[in-house]
């Protein structure tokens, strides 16, 4: 695996004020850090850290799945996050996987990898964290 | 006098930045001498470098000397040269044309060049190979000889590939002109390309990613035609299902789980003793696959895989290594056949890649390349999801079992290894960019795609950057895989 793509595309989040890193021990994953939440009207969090699994093969894999830490109000009501996918260690917190899949009939577009990468699976999470249940 | 350590790097070119580079460099042909700086991608392999021709920056009208026979670069050429080096990660080279009939045997002017050069770019871009090259007719052969200091090292270059285009490689010891021994087992192949042709397959090296059905059928044609040196890949042992297919194999290869490789390199010694056979039981991009076929003339596509296709067409645009990748499906239900279809599709520097041809399907590379763990867990996700009324495929797209024959991959893969014939002697290309056929239609319903690339793919700013543009690469090799392992003997 070569991480020097995800590095670049988490450099340009970087530039726009979004912080990410990657994570390679165990199951490689992006780790987004305070990612915006509709929260508020709820009386939950404005934001919310969020993990996102390194596909097998990336680029040519499609980014998806997102998960948040276990214990999170999020849980329940982010779409998809009802169905466990798994749990996950990184970075000393436990996180659990959502059934989100925004490349794969998800409601975003069909993977390309010329355009899409973790830099552009932002907008994804963003807008997974503002439509809750 | 330079001395060189090994000779053991390979140097290819695109067919049209070589066009470009003799026309720029004999230009005051056939007395006097011209010269231009480039820029390589480079890899390092376990046999040695490998490197590519990225661009080519031509002097400019002041840059050199007109008015002598010789190479005489003015400096400002150079500093403009290693100033550009700081603001790009290639290696930095000059090559040069030596007059008609001269052989490109480095004189004592071009020791003193690269003597002067290697060091003097190496403090702009430090730890990158410095590369001189010399280019000339000998015998209206295009003959070129080369040497690259690396490492405190010079390397000689031991072999150089033009996609398509036959040329020769000077060795101090001379080029290699002369044609081999005729051999009576390639008379029929000698009399209808001519000798020259078949020395130029037993020097040639054919890498064949895949020695299945059609992988190999390809790899019988190649050992038959006289081909030097294979390199076979193919991460699977055989299985009974294969016995239909697979030129080679026995009831007992399937029995024992025999690797699909070790049971064509056997059988690649048994039609031909003499030919060097490198069996790898891995798959692309995994590096040492990757190491073995950018060593070779030309690459033959022979599975069924799409990230297959798309590293082989990855490996085609980075590390300039033609390559033809065939395909079968075999199409009807209830026994009833609709449709026997045949693809080739030729993948040179300069043609579209997989990505811009839509070739791949990104949630069938997805599953091909998850973990078995994963795959299922993602089919007991998608049963429960089809029990909840939700979309089973946001888990996992339910594939259709490829139907495939041997006549028919046998067919595809005999073709491949046609036009990689035909490249190597340099005797006919494929008509074709990529082309369908439909065994049960009329006239075979032949259709030649041409096809554009995408103007915001990599492909097109990549070639020949070689390692330089890993971080542009289509495709990596997944962790969960085993690693490659390389068969003895």
């Amino acid at each position: 695996m070569s991480w020097e793509r995800i590095e670049r595309e988490l450099a340009r989040l970087q530039e726009g004020g979004q912080l990410a890193e990657l994570f390679t021990q165990g199951r490689a994953v992006v780790l987004y850090r305070q990612v915006p939440t509709g929260g508020l009207p709820f009386g939950l969090p404005p934001t919310e850290d969020v993990v996102v699994p390194v596909p097998p093969g990336y680029p040519a894999s499609m980014i998806d799945l997102a998960g948040l830490p276990v214990g999170s109000p999020f849980l329940g009501r982010a779409r998809g996050s009802q169905n466990n996918q798994g749990v996950l260690l990184v970075a000393g917190r436990q996180w659990q996987l959502a059934s989100y899949h925004p490349h794969n009939g998800g409601g975003g577009p069909p993977w390309d990898q010329m355009r899409h990468g973790f830099h552009t699976y932002l907008d994804h999470l963003i807008a997974w964290l503002d439509k809750l249940n | 006098m330079i001395r060189i350590a090994e000779n053991n790097v390979v140097a290819r070119f695109s067919k049209g930045d070589f066009q470009e580079l003799a026309s720029l460099l004999f230009r005051r042909y056939p007395d006097n001498e011209w010269a231009t700086f480039a820029r390589f991608g480079w890899r390092h392999t376990r046999e040695g470098l490998v490197v590519s021709l990225a661009s080519i920056d031509p002097p400019l009208s002041e840059d050199m000397n007109e008015f002598v026979g010789h190479v005489q670069i003015r400096e400002p050429y150079t500093l403009r040269i290693a100033l550009s080096a700081e603001q790009h990660p290639l290696a930095v080279g000059v090559i040069h044309s030596h007059p008609e009939g001269c052989p490109p045997a480095p004189s004592s002017i071009d020791d003193e060049m690269d003597t002067y050069y290697a060091p003097y770019f190496n403090d702009f871009a430090p730890g990158r190979p410095y590369v001189s090259l010399i280019l000339s007719k000998v015998k209206r052969a295009m003959t070129l000889s080369g040497r690259i200091h690396w490492q405190g090292f010079w390397h000689g270059v031991e072999k150089f590939v033009v996609e398509t285009t036959p040329v020769t490689t000077w060795r101090r010891a001379g080029g290699n002109f002369e044609p081999l021994p005729i051999r009576e087992r390639t008379a029929r192949l000698n009399s209808a390309f001519g000798i020259e042709a078949a020395s130029r397959l037993r020097r040639a090296t054919v890498a064949v990613i895949g020695a299945g059905g059609t992988g190999s059928a390809a790899i019988e044609v190649l050992a038959r035609a006289g081909v030097g040196r294979l390199i076979l890949v193919d991460p699977d042992h055989v299985e009974e299902s294969n016995l239909e297919r697979m030129h080679g194999s026995q009831p007992n290869d399937a029995k024992q789980a025999v690797s699909k490789v070790e049971v064509a390199r056997d059988h690649v010694l048994a039609i031909d003793p003499s030919c060097h056979v490198e069996a790898i039981v891995g798959r692309l991009p995994q590096s040492e696959v990757v190491d073995a076929v950018i060593r070779a003339d030309v690459a033959l596509g022979c599975t069924d895989r799409q990230h297959s296709r798309l590293a082989l067409s990855d490996i085609s645009v980075r590390y300039l290594v033609p390559t033809i990748d065939s395909a079968v499906a075999l199409e009807g239900t209830d026994g009833a056949v609709s449709a026997q279809v045949i693809q080739i599709v030729r993948f040179l520097s300069a043609d579209p890649c997989a990505l811009c041809r839509g070739m791949t399907v990104p949630s069938t590379i997805s599953q091909e390349l998850m973990s078995e763990e994963e795959r299922e867990l993602r089919r007991r996700e998608a049963e429960q999801a089809e029990i909840r009324g939700d979309n089973p495929n946001q888990y996992w797209h339910q594939e259709a079992q490829l139907n495939t024959v041997g006549f028919l991959t046998t067919m595809a893969g005999s073709m491949a290894a046609g036009y990689a014939i035909g490249w190597l002697t340099g005797r006919f290309d494929p008509p074709f960019s990529r082309l369908q056929m439909n065994l049960l239609s009329k006239d075979l319903d032949v259709t030649d795609s041409a096809e554009v690339p995408r103007a915001d793919c990599t492909c097109r700013r990549t070639r020949g950057w070689s390692d330089q543009a890993v971080t542009d690469a289509l495709l990596t090799a997944p962790l969960h895989w085993p690693s490659a392992r390389r068969l003895d003997g």
